[in-house]
């Protein structure tokens, strides 16, 4: 096996389980989004969710604030820094890894 | 999981017309703008009342944005972001500044145009013609294309079509002009209605608005 595809296997693991990705993707074409959209885009519950967001977080992908919109509490998630370049990385090692297996 | 990944971006842009307050905001604003033509062509420009109007024309508009903005911020924060959640669009600086100067060369094609129709073709009220066409060239690439929903292309050709029709009229201007924009204000609100009521059957308010994790 080449040296090119055994990438495949330094590919993020925490980026690569799909709901993670799903989250990861929505939250990157917006500035943020709240619990419930992300709930609903997703169709995970919301015990999965949560699960989830608290692994990003923990890899400091994603940043959650609990603020207020008008009178309307919410729990906002958005996409750091490091997770847009995580994000970045893995989707270009995942197609280099198409290209080359093409 | 049903989600497309490359589809994502386009119904994350579509979630801001899902509940067609927009639309019927927009729709109060259109109206309200021929209502305000009309009300030129009654006066006159001689009249005072008209020259105000006239002269007032920026702040009106101004103003109706600003208030539109916070007017349909209001409402999405009572009816759409306890049902189906909240979302803050990322601001493109580059794509801002593209806008602006893409507005200021249609504002000057239209003033070219509107000048060239008035010339050749007297027998039209080429201000509502090119009126139809504008909006319609922004409903259907600002809003349709970016967004995929059928309606706004449906709303586009109406405008085209309405705009053509009543520049045949024969109507004076400021009748035919405010009449486009009254007509149109009633399509968006038809179009808004429709979508709010088919977004509030099928998305109840959770019975517990807790937005906690």
């Amino acid at each position: 096996m080449s040296n090119d595809l055994r990438r495949l296997t330094e590919l993020d693991r925490l980026i690569h389980e799909p709901a993670r990705l799903l989250i990861l993707t929505i939250l990157a074409s917006v500035a943020s989004a709240d619990f419930l959209f992300l709930q609903r885009e997703t169709g995970l519950t919301k015990g999965n969710l949560s699960a989830h967001l608290s692994k990003l977080e923990e890899a400091g992908y994603v940043k959650i604030e609990k603020t207020f919109k008008g009178k309307l509490p919410l729990t906002v998630c958005k996409l750091t820094a490091s997770g847009q370049k995580a994000l970045t990385q893995y989707r270009q090692q995942l197609q280099d890894f198409m290209d080359k297996t093409a | 999981m049903e989600n497309n990944l490359s589809d994502v971006k386009q119904r994350v842009k579509r979630y801001w017309y899902t509940d067609g307050i927009g639309e019927l905001i927009g729709g109060g604003m259109f109206v309200l703008l021929g209502i305000y033509f009309a009300l030129q062509e009654v006066l006159g420009q001689n009249s005072t009342v008209g020259g105000i109007l006239q002269a007032s024309f920026a702040l009106l508009m101004i103003g109706g944005a600003f208030i539109s903005r916070r007017l349909v911020n209001s409402l999405k924060t009572r009816l759409t972001y306890p049902r189906t959640g909240y979302v803050e669009y990322q601001v493109n600086e580059r794509g801002m500044r593209w806008r602006r100067i893409l507005a200021m060369v249609l504002a000057f094609v239209i003033s070219a145009l509107t000048i060239v129709f008035v010339r050749l073709f007297q027998f039209f009220d080429s201000v509502v013609a090119v009126t139809g066409l504008i909006v319609a060239l922004i409903l259907v690439v600002l809003r349709a294309k970016s967004s995929g929903l059928a309606r706004f292309y449906v709303l586009g050709a109406v405008s085209l079509v309405l705009g053509l029709g009543l520049s045949l009229s024969g109507l004076p201007n400021g009748y035919s002009l405010g009449l486009f924009y009254g007509l149109m204000g009633v399509c968006f609100f038809i179009s808004g209605g429709l979508t709010l009521r088919g977004y509030l059957k099928e998305n109840p308010l959770p019975a517990v608005t807790d937005n906690e994790q």
